[in-house]
């Protein structure tokens, strides 16, 4: 099912958490909203859940407007930070309940719910109390729990974080494939940049309450709209230059751009420069070395300024801090944002 | 040292508590010298289930105890769950419900005397719009062997007790897992009754404990409302340890072991359902 969101606008107690979010998820696509802890993502989910009443705006279900439609008849179903499930039920009895509460026969939710039990690989585990599971099988129990739901949009709030590592990866698989498989519309909430760029269809930025771009992960990457959102995903070195002519000139380089004359700052990625003996710039030096298992990441620095910049090369490092070396630039992966 | 010694105040008034405990149930034996009474024997307990009178007084001790707190149980849980709904919960209502906790049973007795006697307020507002026509056609609500006055009494004070004591527990449910709940469907009524009252019950439970040993033991409300015969147990055992012939007073002391007994009961109940709590409680947390 589509979702839209409409200018929408939420205050608690007083306080303005969202400010006129407006995005619009495709049916069965997997968009991820991603955000520093604290920026309103929680609560955007509540919204379009019908939890919390926005101030202003609305919400759109295949573009008819659901701000009339109570929460239980929304079908936008979340899974919650804290799980939220049912201490009081058997791992079954929390994944019939929805099916029980719209009325589901008897047969049907025994039989959903063992399908769904395999689906997240808990076979057998109908009779366990919550108390008896672990932190990811409990996770696990409460996507079943909101499959059976039969939503219209999946809402999934920080579903890995409270995981260890390996765990999240296997369940960051599951949910794709069940996405996948029951072609449901997804929002995924997420404070995790990585996360978000492998796994969505469109990621939606936000900070303080608004939305700052929602474009597919490479766009928003490669061509973010500001420096914030480019900051965001990779907190990079910057140099001030002007455009003239068509050519971009700062202290280190110059090189053609397609920009009206003006201002600019280059924003200078790990992936934008590389160490090349017949590189452009010099004067730089190795100022650390860190290896990282698969790579080594290589601090450069500039002798007579303070500029620092960072880039990976692959094993083995052929380089000892100290060494001068000269770097190439990537012209196509520099960002480039207007001062003013 | 010094933990022991901020205790000792405790410790002493647990000494004082257990030796007057330990007299009441060494008198109710039967063994008071000061009488001339020395043999142990349980025919004082025999004559509290065997006297008529006696069963008679426990029962209406069981009655008056059983139908107010089930009936304060229910009605609070309503009264809370419509506070909780209606999000009242850090509100003026919630300091208002607080008033009838405070308020001393004695005094409570006093209004319902002024209200529901058969020539109290409400017999008078009646008569005047024409509903009764004489001073008896207002039921006998106080004094009488249906203890609606009793009963009436305790629920004015218990039901916003019971509202009280669970708010807190109803309303972070309600906001999680009743949340959860309504997400997945559930109405708002179903999600109470499915998710949030079973998970309230425990202390909806130990609420209803307190209230069922408080009026079960309690003197003030049967001896100032209660019907002349039969009396409620703590008025009945009133009544023998002031009686001329000293020895009833023997007779009191089982009544009190009785109630003793009883409230012994409930406290272990009240453990228990205590831990489950928490346990529970470490549950949703874990
Ligand atoms: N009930 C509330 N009343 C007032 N402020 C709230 C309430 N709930 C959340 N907030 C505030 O709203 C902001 C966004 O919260 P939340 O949506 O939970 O953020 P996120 O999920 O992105 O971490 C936070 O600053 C939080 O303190
Ligand atoms: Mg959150």
């Amino acid at each position: 099912m589509e979702l839209s969101l409409k200018n929408i606008s939420v205050a608690l107690s007083g306080e303005e958490i969202l400010d006129s979010v407006s995005l619009t998820v495709d049916d069965g696509a997997f968009i991820s909203l991603l955000g520093a802890s604290g920026c309103g993502k929680s609560t955007l989910l509540k919204t379009i859940a019908g939890i919390i009443a926005p101030s202003k705006g609305s919400v759109f279900l295949n573009g008819v407007c659901a701000d009339h439609l109570p929460p239980h008849k929304r079908g936008t179903v979340i899974v919650f930070q804290d799980l939220r499930l049912f201490p009081h039920m058997t791992v079954a009895e929390n994944i019939a309940f929805p099916m029980k509460m719209r009325g589901a026969a008897r047969e049907e939710y025994v039989r959903t719910t063992t399908e769904l039990l395999e689906k997240v690989q808990l076979q057998g585990f109908e009779r366990r109390r919550v108390r008896e599971m672990s932190g990811g099988q409990l996770q696990r129990v409460a996507l079943a729990r909101a499959l059976a739901a039969n939503p219209n949009v999946l809402l999934l709030d920080e579903p890995f974080s409270s995981l260890d590592e390996n765990l999240r990866q296997d369940m960051r698989q599951l949910v794709q494939r069940l996405q996948k498989d029951y072609k449901i519309t997804t929002i995924l909430v997420t404070h995790d940049r990585q996360e978000a760029l492998s796994m969505s269809d469109k990621i939606a930025l936000m900070m303080d309450g608004r939305i700052l771009q929602y474009d597919t992960p490479e766009n928003i990457y490669d061509t973010s709209v500001s420096r914030t959102v480019a900051d965001f995903f990779e907190s990079a070195p910057y140099i001030e230059g002007v455009v003239r002519d068509g050519i971009f000139k700062c202290e280190i380089a110059e090189f053609v751009v397609d920009k009206p004359d003006g201002i600019y700052q280059a924003v200078l990625r790990s992936g934008a420069i590389y160490i090349d003996e017949k590189g452009p710039i010099r004067d730089f030096y190795v100022s650390e070395i860190q290896y990282r298992g698969e790579d080594y990441k290589i601090t450069l620095k500039e002798e007579s300024s303070n500029l620092q910049l960072e880039t990976y090369i692959s094993s083995p490092c052929q380089f000892n801090v100290g060494d001068m070396v000269c770097i190439g630039l990537n012209v196509s992966r520099v960002l480039l944002f207007s001062s003013n | 040292m010094r933990p022991y010694l901020l205790l000792a105040p405790l410790i002493l008034l647990g000494i004082l508590f257990l030796l007057g405990v330990g007299n009441a149930l060494i008198q109710s034996l039967g063994y008071i010298p000061a009488f001339g009474m020395t043999d142990l024997t349980l025919e004082y307990y025999k004559q509290v289930f065997s006297n008529p009178t006696l069963i008679a007084s426990v029962k209406v001790s069981l009655v008056i105890a059983v139908v107010s707190s089930v009936l304060a149980a229910i009605f609070g849980v309503l009264l809370c769950a419509a506070l909780v709904m209606n999000g009242y919960v850090r509100d003026r209502i919630v300091q208002a419900i607080k008033i009838p906790i405070l308020i001393p049973h004695t005094i409570v007795a006093l209004f319902m005397i002024m209200f529901l006697s058969q020539n109290g307020l409400l017999a008078r507002i009646l008569f005047h719009m024409g509903l009764i026509t004489a001073q008896d056609g207002f039921p006998m609500l106080l004094y009488d062997t249906n203890h609606i006055g009793i009963i009436l009494a305790y629920l004015w004070k218990e039901i916003p007790f019971v509202a009280y004591f669970v708010l807190a527990l109803m309303t972070s449910i309600n906001s999680t897992l009743g949340e959860a709940a309504e997400n997945l469907g559930a109405s708002g009524i179903r999600s109470f009754f499915h998710i949030t009252l079973p998970l309230c019950m425990p202390a909806v439970n130990k609420a209803l404990l307190i209230i069922f040993a408080f009026s079960f033991g309690a003197y003030e409300l049967p001896f100032l409302l209660g019907a002349t015969i039969p009396k409620a147990l703590p008025v009945q055992a009133y009544v023998e340890y002031i009686h001329p012939d000293l020895r009833h007073r023997a007779y009191a002391m089982a009544m009190n072991g009785v109630m003793l007994l009883i409230t012994l009961g409930i406290s272990g109940m009240y453990y228990l359902l205590s831990r489950k709590t928490e346990r529970m409680n470490g549950e949703q947390r874990g």
